[in-house]
Formats: structure tokens, C-alpha cells, sequence
């Protein structure tokens, strides 16, 4: 598995997310980024990561829910005087929200591989030689999430046994905090260790040069076509925009952007198992 | 011949008003220097100056000159100086990059642009400078700490540089593990090489030095390493109590990850008023019991019991709990939590923290972080208290004052389990030794211990 293969899977998903409010599309990129985590890390690997993605997402399409009293088709009506929540509450808010909730889902999905999948190391060795320095900062980046998972048991485990308990938002600083600040401390002397080996300080070699293998130039011809395909579907107007507001109403769906979407399934067959 | 000169030199960390070097001035010669001191006196910014990681990488203020193998180190970024100055750290999980021991060794060799072709043979060569021959082909997550540190030392050397400077390599590892680092240290000095190593581990090094250099308090003066002697720790106060009535036990106990055993049939117990000692390598399973006896792990076979009461625990990573903005507040909230009446200026005068009382916790050095972890979780009267390699990156007089703490719990009728590689701390604490290697539990006579 090559970060620069990745990189172009996790581009084109990306793109096709934030460049269309249809949530046929959106929801595909989403089902073939979790279909493609859960093939090569398997679902123990991402429960962690699932978690996170269905509350951000919850409360994405909550917050719209909450906040847009917009739309035709009314639920149910708080009083007016009521202030920020006091309005009608509508179907068309719920699924704008909804769609939201799943754009971040996608999001972040999509891009989950350079952490769930890819070692540090892999995706520095990846970056062009102009964004060497940036590896550093990449290094340090990408240790962190799996820091913070460890760092959150440590800190738990000992914040229990000096009498902590989880009473109300204000509580878990004591956990968010220490764990905040441990991951970080290892991130920056991960990213010290690798300036003081002379890291940043020219053009680099490899000792086994990062090469792209059969299955990664299978990779990003998929993801470039299915780029190139959405992109046209786009210009040409065959991806058509969705809009729930003032009625709701299903979203047009063309088989020529949705074909782009499919073919966004391409490392369910591709990627090795990184369990 | 001097391979770095310091003059006139003080340095402040970001937004600190203190100086971490206070007008340092000194020359450090060919050959082994050992820099010794206390914990926060000021050893491994002195050390890290030496590769320009101070002040390149940490920021801050600094005035005054510092040359190193001929580079003026305020004008020569890291990056640069990395080439002639190798630099180990501390920790040796927080130091790796790669997955497997070879592209690890070879991480510096692509960074500088070393062809290709010619890096297998450098990294041959760094392995067998290290004495790690054998680990060529293993992943990283495979080695035990010493092995780990081991690969970092081969890391630097593989650059082929002039000087190498280790700053406490063995504070995290097992006597055996430490043992082979310094020796590898040790090699390098005979083959000619400069090396500069911070170590509380003092004995065997000073034999081999060629020069010391005491730092504390930010000041630095050279010293004579035939003559000069560490400073012995205190004898342990004399026991005046005796063992209680069981507090804890383990019970034909299975425990690991996964479904997977690291500790298998395991029998052990302990008493109030008795300290138990865990010992035996990294990876033995010691934490794994801690936890147990904590009740954060639970079985996967057997019966943990243990009575109703606060339970201390330091953790391996202790300095994680920290958040607090003041050491004291840090304290008060462990003590206002187990409703003690005691104050938090106590632990920390016995820790010898009560002059860093009002400083923010994590802007303190290795050893004085690992004290202050310790004051955070022990003040008051505990009724069980777990330690995970409380002396890690303590001087002398910090392991004194665990000691002192730790006979005072006892006095008071805790039960104390130490899961240590420290054999000066087991000899004057223990009452019962346990030695956790390989999944099993054996306990060893007193005797046995002392021989």
C-alpha cells in the first residue's frame, strides 16, 4: 500500500463529498470509505474511530435540526418565546442536518487510512522532496491520534484511582486535558528525535525507495477516472445538486456520478489486510 | 583536545524567568565525560545544547557562545550539527520512526542524502558498533527497551559522528538492558569515539571517564572523575511496625489482552504495614499485575480480592496525570478528593518539591516530574499503594525521599506493592520479593535478594 496511492483515493473522495449537496453521492463515498476500513483494519481497529464519526455526525444533524426552523413540513413547534429553540421544528431541518452529519462522516473517513492504515514513516517517505520539512510536522501529526488513544486509558486509569468520576462536561477536563497535553509532549519529541538525525536537512534518499506496486497504480487510475467522471458529471450537469428546503424531496440520481462513486470501492479488492 | 567550548553562556526556556543555564563556561574534552547532577540542575539543556536543539528546536533566549566540534552552535541548525553530533534520548519508544530495526538505523543516513548503494554497509556497520548484529531484519515493536535503545545508539553512530551524546539512556530500562547500553557506550570510547553521556547510573561509568561535569541549578563545573564520588543515598529509616491483616490477593490468577495471557496462575498476596516488590525484565508482565491488584485490569481466570480503601497508584507513564496549573493545586486535588486533613506543603517538602510548589507541573524536568507525579498521588494515608518504577529518572536524593515516603506509608499500615528494576530500592524497602518474568510468579527469599 502506497501514501501516494492513498493520497489519490483519499483526494478523490474527498472531492466528490465537498463538491456536491447531493446525498446519494455523499452517502456512496461514505459506504465505500467504511467498507474499505473495515476490509483492510477490520471493524475492531475502527470501532474507535466509528464512534467519534456517529456522534460529530449526530450532533451535526442535530444542530441543524435545532437551530434551522426552516422548511414546509413541521414535526412539532416549541413556543416562540423560548429563546435560540422556540420555533418550528421541521423535516427538511432533520435531513439537512442529516446530510451534514454524513459529509463529515465522509470526511473523515476518507482520510482515517493515513492514520488506521499508514505508518508515519510511509506517508513522509510519500511527500515530494520540496515538502520534506513538512514531514516533520506530518511525523508528528500522524502519531498523535494513536498517542491519544493510549494516552486516554493511561490517563483514565489514574484519574479513577485519585477519585475521578465522570460528573457533567466540566469533569472530563481532567481527563481531555492530560491526555491532550501527553499526546502532544510525545509528538513533539518524536518530531525532536527526528531533527536531531538531520531530518529537513536536504534533499532526501531512500534506503528502499517508496515504489508503487501493481495494485497501487490500479488504485489511482480508479480514483483518477472516478475524479475525472464526477467531475464531468458535475460541469455537464448530470450530478445534480439537492436542496430539501422548502419541501423535501429525493435526491435526482444519474448513473454516470454514481458510477464514479462505485468505483471509489476499488481497495475492498485492492489493499491488503492491515489488521 | 576540546570538542566543545561553552563560554559565558545562559539560556532560558520560552516564556520562563528563571535561566535553565545560568553563565556557563567550560570546555569538554576528547574521549567519555560523564555530566552528573541532580534532577533539574540542568543536564540534558547542557546536552542538548551540544547538537543546537537548544536553541533551535525549543525556542527561547540565549546569550553568550557555544562551539562544538568547530560550529558555533546559535548559528548552526540541528539539522545541520546532526550530521557530526549523534544525540540519544531518554525515552526509546518516543524515538522511533520506522517499523523494522534497519530502516530505523538507516532514518539519519536517508535524511543526510547517503546514497542507496552504500547504506546496507553503513547500517551493518552502525549494528555492530552498537553490538546488535542480530536484531538486523526485527520490527521495532518486537524489542524489549534495551534492544530499543540499543538501535537508537546504532542510529546516531550510523551517521558516522564525531561526538555522541546520550542524555540518561537507561532511565527507562532493566538493569540488564542498561547494562549492555553503557557497555556499547563504553566500546565506542575505546575505538576512539567522543562521547558525552548523562547518567544517574554513575559507578561504572566514572571508572571509564576521562571527564565530569556536575550541573545543578542551571551552573556547571567540571570536576575530577578519579576523585569524585556520587552521593550515597540515606539509610532507610529503621522499621518500627509489623504486618497486618491481608489487604490484597491474587488467587490461581490469569491475566492479558485479548483473550491472550501475559500472566498465567499467579498466587500472591500482601499485607498492611508490608511492602511487596515486584521484580524482573521489561515485558515480564509487573505492570500487568499492578493493574490487576488495582482492579483496572480484570481476569481473564482466578479471584482478585482486596479490601475496601484508597488505592495510590503511579502509573509507567506518571507524569500523564498532570494537569493542574501549580503542583500545589495538583496535590490538594488528590487530598480534598480523599477528604484528608493534611496539607499538600507536607508531601511536597518531603519530596523536596516545596520550592517549585507554584510552578506548572509539566514545565518541570524528567526526575522532578516523576517526584511530582509522586506527591500527587500519595499525600495522606492511602490504603493501598502500587508503584510502577517510581525511581525512573530519580538522582540519589529523590530516591532517598521515596524511601522516607514510602517507610512513613508503611508506618501508617498501607499496603505497598513496587514493581521496580531498582535493586538499591528493594533492598531497602522490601519484605517480600516477587520476581515476574516470563508469565510467572515466583517469590524469592530475602536471602536470595541480598545475594
Amino acid at each position: 500500500m502506497n501514501a501516494r496511492a492513498v493520497a489519490a483515493w483519499s483526494a478523490t473522495c474527498l472531492f466528490i463529498v465537498l463538491f456536491t449537496t447531493n446525498p446519494a453521492y455523499k452517502a456512496l463515498v461514505l459506504a465505500a470509505a467504511l467498507t474499505a476500513l473495515a476490509a483492510s483494519a477490520g471493524f475492531r481497529r475502527i470501532r474507535g474511530w466509528l464512534t467519534a464519526v456517529v456522534l460529530i455526525a449526530t450532533f451535526a444533524t442535530l444542530l441543524n435540526f435545532i437551530s434551522a426552523h426552516l422548511g414546509a413540513t413541521i414535526l412539532f413547534e416549541l413556543p416562540p418565546q423560548i429563546p435560540a429553540l422556540g420555533g418550528p421544528y421541521t423535516l427538511e431541518a432533520l435531513a439537512f442536518g442529516f446530510v451534514g452529519g454524513i459529509t463529515i462522516a465522509a470526511a473523515i473517513l476518507s482520510a482515517a487510512p493515513f492514520s488506521l492504515l499508514l505508518a508515519s514513516h510511509e506517508v513522509v517517505d510519500a511527500l515530494p522532496a520540496a515538502l520534506s520539512r513538512t514531514g516533520t510536522a506530518v511525523a508528528a501529526s500522524l502519531n498523535l491520534v494513536p498517542a491519544v488513544a493510549t494516552s486516554f486509558v493511561q490517563v483514565t486509569e489514574a484519574q479513577r484511582l485519585r477519585g475521578w468520576r465522570p460528573r457533567g462536561p466540566r469533569s472530563w477536563s481532567e481527563i481531555v486535558v492530560p491526555v491532550v497535553l501527553t499526546s502532544i509532549e510525545g509528538s513533539i519529541q518524536l518530531a525532536e528525535s527526528m531533527e536531531a538525525r538531520g531530518f529537513g536537512s536536504g534533499p532526501r534518499t531512500a534506503a528502499i525507495p517508496s515504489r508503487m506496486q501493481r495494485s497501487d497504480w490500479l488504485l489511482v487510475a480508479a480514483s483518477g477516472l472516478a475524479l475525472a467522471l464526477f467531475a464531468t458529471s458535475r460541469i455537464s450537469g448530470w450530478a445534480v445538486d439537492w436542496l430539501p428546503y422548502p419541501t423535501l424531496v429525493a435526491p435526482a440520481i444519474d448513473p454516470r456520478p454514481l458510477a464514479a462513486g462505485l468505483l471509489l470501492f476499488a481497495p475492498v479488492l485492492l489493499w491488503r489486510s492491515r489488521r | 583536545m576540546a570538542i566543545a567550548t561553552v563560554a559565558n553562556l545562559t539560556y532560558w526556556y520560552p516564556g520562563t524567568a528563571e535561566p535553565a543555564l545560568r553563565d556557563v563556561r567550560t570546555a569538554l574534552q576528547d574521549g567519555l565525560t560523564v555530566v552528573a547532577g541532580p534532577s533539574g540542575g540542568g543536564k540534558s539543556t547542557l546536552l542538548r545544547l551540544l547538537n543546537g536543539l537548544i536553541p533551535h528546536f525549543h525556542g527561547g533566549r540565549i546569550s553568550g557562545r557555544a562551539q562544538v566540534l568547530g560550529f558555533k552552535v546559535i548559528e548552526t541548525p540541528t539539522r545541520n550539527l546532526a550530521r557530526h553530533v549523534g544525540f540519544v534520548f531518554q525515552d526509546p519508544e518516543l524515538q522511533t520512526v520506522y517499523s523494522t530495526v534497519d530502516r530505523e538505523v538507516a532514518f539519519g543516513l536517508e535524511n543526510i542524502g547517503v546514497p542507496t548503494r552504500v547504506m546496507a554497509g553503513r547500517v551493518e556497520e552502525a549494528l555492530h558498533a552498537a553490538g546488535i548484529p542480530h536484531l538486523r531484519g526485527r520490527t521495532m515493536r518486537t524489542l524489549s527497551s534495551g534492544e530499543r535503545q540499543r538501535v537508537a545508539l546504532a542510529s546516531a553512530l550510523a551517521m558516522r559522528p564525531r561526538l555522541i551524546v546520550l542524555d540518561e539512556p537507561t532511565s527507562q530500562l532493566d538493569p540488564g538492558g542498561a547494562a549492555l547500553v553503557l557497555a556499547a557506550a563504553t566500546r565506542l570510547v575505546d575505538e576512539g569515539q567522543a562521547v558525552i553521556i548523562s547518567e544517574h547510573r554513575l559507578d561504572r561509568l566514572l571508572k571509564a571517564a576521562t571527564g565530569l561535569v556536575l550541573a545543578a541549578g542551571g551552573q556547571v563545573e567540571s570536576a575530577d572523575p578519579a576523585t569524585w564520588r556520587p552521593p550515597s543515598a540515606a539509610r532507610p529509616p529503621p522499621r518500627t511496625s509489623v504486618s497486618g491483616g491481608e489487604m490484597w490477593s491474587l488467587e490461581g490468577v490469569a491475566a492479558g489482552f485479548n483473550g491472550q495471557p501475559v500472566i498465567e496462575d499467579v498466587n500472591l498476596n500482601g499485607r498492611s504495614g508490608e511492602v511487596v516488590v515486584l521484580t524482573g525484565p521489561n515485558g515480564g508482565g509487573k505492570t500487568t499485575l499492578l493493574r490487576l491488584i488495582a482492579g483496572v485490569l480484570a481476569p481473564l481466570a482466578g479471584r482478585v480480592q482486596r479490601r475496601p480503601g484508597r488505592i495510590a497508584y503511579l502509573s509507567q507513564n506518571p507524569t500523564a496525570l498532570l494537569h493542574r496549573p501549580t503542583l500545589r493545586a495538583e496535590v490538594s486535588l488528590t487530598l480534598d478528593r480523599s477528604g484528608e486533613n493534611e496539607r499538600p506543603e507536607d508531601i511536597l517538602n518531603e519530596l523536596g518539591l516545596l520550592q517549585v510548589a507554584d510552578r506548572y507541573p509539566r514545565d518541570l524536568s524528567t526526575g522532578e516530574r516523576q517526584r511530582a507525579a509522586l506527591a500527587a498521588v500519595l499525600p495522606g494515608s492511602p490504603g493501598l499503594v502500587l508503584l510502577d518504577e517510581p525511581t525512573r529518572g530519580m538522582d540519589v536524593a529523590a530516591r532517598s525521599a521515596l524511601v522516607r515516603l514510602v517507610t512513613r506509608l508503611r508506618e501508617r499500615r498501607a499496603a505497598i506493592v513496587l514493581a521496580t528494576h531498582d535493586s538499591d530500592l528493594t533492598l531497602a524497602l522490601a519484605d517480600r520479593v516477587a520476581h515476574v518474568s516470563g508469565g510467572k510468579v515466583a517469590e524469592e527469599t530475602m536471602e536470595t535478594v541480598r545475594a
